[in-house]
C-alpha cells in the first residue's frame, strides 16, 4: 500500500485565458492525515483541488491516486471520482436539488449501488453531518451552516477514501468551524478517511492537521507539519499569511519580553504545556 | 408565490403521495367545469377549503386570501359578460341609456356571470388545494413517476432550486444599491436597475459554469438521479376522494 493516497508531481496548469495557475507543484497527502493547504487569494489552491478530482487537466505533470496515474478516460475519471470526494467553497452553487434528502443521494445514485445500500449511506452520511432532522426541509430553507453540512453530507456519502474541502470554514460562525472541523475529524478517525482542506483560517491549522503545504503564486512555498511551517514566521507574513495568535503571542514573549520557552506553541493547550514547564523551571 | 412554497412544505398532507393529490385535484377540477352547476362549484369550494384548512392545516386566511389574487382579473372578465347592449329596457334589470340603446345587466347575463364566476373560483380551489399540500419536490416526483420527459422534470426541479438563489441574490444586491442611494431619484433608478439585471446575468452564467463543475465532480453523466422518499398513500384518502367526485358528479346528472 502507497503511502500517499494522493500525489501530484510537478503539475502545472494553464487555463484558457493564459494565467499559469500552478507552477510545477509537488506534493502528497498522505493516507488517513489531515492535510491543510495554506496560500493567499489566487495561490493556486483551487485549482490544484480541481485537479485533484479531475475536472481540470493537467497541462503538464502527473496526479496519482493510491500510486497509479489518472486516467482522463470516461471510466477512469469516475473511478477517481469515486475516491477523491470534492466540496466547493460556495453550498449554494453545490446543491441543486430542492430537496436535502435527494441532493445527498445524487452522488451516491451514481455510483450505481442497490438501493438498501444507497439508502444506508445516505442516511448515515446525514446522521454524521447531523442533519437528519433536515431530511423533509427545502435546501433554501437552510441556513448556511446547515447548507454547508448538506454539501459535505452530499460527498460523504459516496465513501471517497480523500475528502477534499476548499475552505470548509468560510463564511461559518466560530460555532459552525468548530462543529465542521469535529466531524471532519470523527469521520476521519471513524473511516480512515483522508482530508484536505484549503483555509484562510490559520488557528485552526495547529489544532486540526498533520500536514500543512503552503502555496504562493503557483508553486509550493512550505511544507511540514504545522509546528515546522509556523517556525517560519518571515516567509508566511510576506505572503500576507500569518502565525496563529497564539504562536503569535509566543512570539512577541520571547522576542520583546526576553521570556526564555523550551518549546514553540501554535495552540492553546500547547502554550499552557510550555507556560507550566516555564514556571516550574523559574521556580 | 413565496408564501404558496412555505406553506405547502408545512402542510399536514405533505407526506400524502402526491401522485393521489394529483389526482384528487385534477378529477375534482374536471367535474366542476363538467357539471357548470353553481350549486357544484360551491360544493367544490367547500370540499377543497375544507381539505386544506381542516386536513391540511393551512390557516384559513392563507387560503382566502390567495382568492383574491384572480379575483380582479376575474370581476373583469365576468363584467363583460353581464353587461349587455339592448333596445327594450324593459328586459334589463339595471340600466342606463346611451344614444337611443340601452346598456345593462339582464337576468340571464347575471345567471350567467355568476356561474362562471363561481366555476372559476371552484377551479382555482382545486389548484390551490394541490399547491398548498404539496410541495415542488413532490410534484416532481409525481411527474418522474408518471414517466413524464426525463429532460423536463430535471429542468424543472433546477428552475424551482435556483429561483430562490436568484432572488437571493438579487435581493443582497439591491440592498447594496440601496446603501448608496440606488433608487433615490428616478434616473439614477433606471441605471442602477440595469446594473442589477446585468450582474445578475454575469453571476447567474457563473454559478451555471460552478454547478456543472459541481456535479461532475459527484459523477454526473448526463442524468440527475436521485433517491425518492416513500410517500404515505391511503387508501381511505382514495375512497373519500372518489365518493366525493361520485355524488358531485351523480348531483349533476340528476340536475341535468
Amino acid at each position: 500500500m502507497n503511502e500517499n493516497i494522493l500525489e501530484v508531481r510537478d503539475l502545472h496548469y494553464k487555463y484558457a485565458d493564459g494565467t499559469q495557475a500552478l507552477k510545477g507543484v509537488s506534493l502528497g497527502i498522505r493516507r488517513g492525515k489531515n492535510t491543510a493547504i495554506l496560500g493567499g487569494n489566487g495561490a493556486g489552491k483551487s485549482t490544484l483541488f480541481l485537479n485533484f478530482n479531475g475536472i481540470l487537466r493537467p497541462s503538464a505533470g502527473q496526479v496519482l491516486c493510491d500510486g497509479t496515474p489518472v486516467e482522463y478516460s470516461r471510466n477512469g475519471l469516475m473511478a477517481l471520482r469515486r475516491k477523491v470526494g470534492l466540496v466547493f467553497q460556495d453550498p449554494d452553487s453545490q446543491l441543486f436539488s430542492a430537496s436535502v434528502f435527494q441532493d445527498v443521494s445524487f452522488g451516491v445514485m451514481n455510483l450505481k449501488l442497490s438501493e438498501t445500500e444507497t439508502r444506508r449511506r445516505v442516511h448515515e452520511a446525514m446522521e454524521r453531518t447531523g442533519i437528519s432532522h433536515l431530511k423533509d426541509k427545502p435546501t433554501h430553507c437552510l441556513s448556511f451552516g446547515q447548507k454547508k453540512r448538506a454539501a459535505v453530507a452530499g460527498v460523504l456519502a459516496m465513501e471517497p477514501e480523500v475528502l477534499v474541502l476548499d475552505e470548509p470554514t468560510a463564511g461559518l460562525d466560530p460555532m459552525g468551524v468548530a462543529e465542521i472541523m469535529k466531524l471532519l475529524k470523527e469521520a476521519q478517525t471513524q473511516l480512515g478517511l483522508s482530508v484536505v482542506i484549503s483555509t484562510h483560517d490559520i488557528d485552526i491549522v495547529p489544532l486540526y492537521c498533520d500536514d500543512v503545504y503552503v502555496m504562493e503564486k503557483g508553486e509550493l512555498l512550505l511544507q511540514g507539519t504545522p509546528k515546522e511551517v509556523f517556525t517560519e514566521a518571515e516567509t508566511l507574513r510576506r505572503i500576507h499569511l500569518r502565525l496563529p495568535r497564539i504562536a503569535h503571542l509566543m512570539e512577541i514573549l520571547q522576542k520583546n519580553d526576553d521570556f526564555d520557552f523550551s518549546d514553540s506553541a501554535a495552540t492553546i493547550s500547547e502554550a499552557r504545556k510550555v507556560l507550566k514547564d516555564w514556571r516550574e523551571h523559574n521556580r | 408565490m413565496i408564501s404558496i412554497d412555505s406553506v405547502a412544505y408545512m402542510s399536514k398532507l405533505k407526506k400524502m403521495e402526491p401522485r393521489q393529490k394529483l389526482a384528487f385535484a385534477l378529477v375534482t377540477l374536471g367535474t366542476c367545469i363538467w357539471a357548470d352547476y353553481v350549486i357544484v362549484s360551491v360544493a367544490v369550494i367547500f370540499i377543497m377549503g375544507f381539505t386544506t384548512v381542516c386536513r391540511g392545516g393551512v390557516p384559513l386566511r392563507t387560503f382566502l386570501r390567495l382568492f383574491t389574487v384572480p379575483m380582479s382579473f376575474l370581476l373583469l372578465s365576468v363584467i363583460t359578460i353581464a353587461v349587455n347592449v339592448s333596445e327594450l329596457p324593459e328586459l334589463l334589470l339595471i340600466s342606463i341609456p346611451l344614444s337611443g340603446k340601452w346598456i345593462g345587466v339582464t337576468r340571464h347575463g347575471l345567471h350567467e356571470a355568476a356561474g362562471l364566476f363561481l366555476k372559476a373560483l371552484g377551479a382555482v380551489s382545486c389548484l390551490y388545494f394541490l399547491s398548498l399540500n404539496t410541495p415542488m419536490v413532490d410534484v416532481l416526483a409525481a411527474l418522474r413517476k408518471l414517466k413524464a420527459p426525463k429532460l423536463l422534470v430535471e429542468l424543472m426541479g433546477l428552475v424551482y432550486r435556483f429561483i430562490f438563489v436568484l432572488l437571493e441574490t438579487s435581493n443582497t444586491i439591491i440592498t447594496a444599491q440601496n446603501a448608496r442611494l440606488g433608487y433615490t431619484r428616478l434616473s439614477t433608478g433606471y441605471h442602477a436597475l440595469g446594473m442589477l439585471a446585468s450582474s445578475l446575468f454575469i453571476r447567474t452564467y457563473k454559478r451555471s459554469d460552478e454547478l456543472y463543475t459541481a456535479l461532475e465532480s459527484r459523477g454526473y453523466d448526463g442524468e440527475l438521479n436521485v433517491l425518492e422518499e416513500p410517500y404515505d398513500s391511503s387508501l381511505t384518502g382514495c375512497a373519500a376522494a372518489a365518493a366525493v367526485n361520485t355524488v358531485l358528479i351523480l348531483a349533476s346528472i340528476y340536475l341535468k
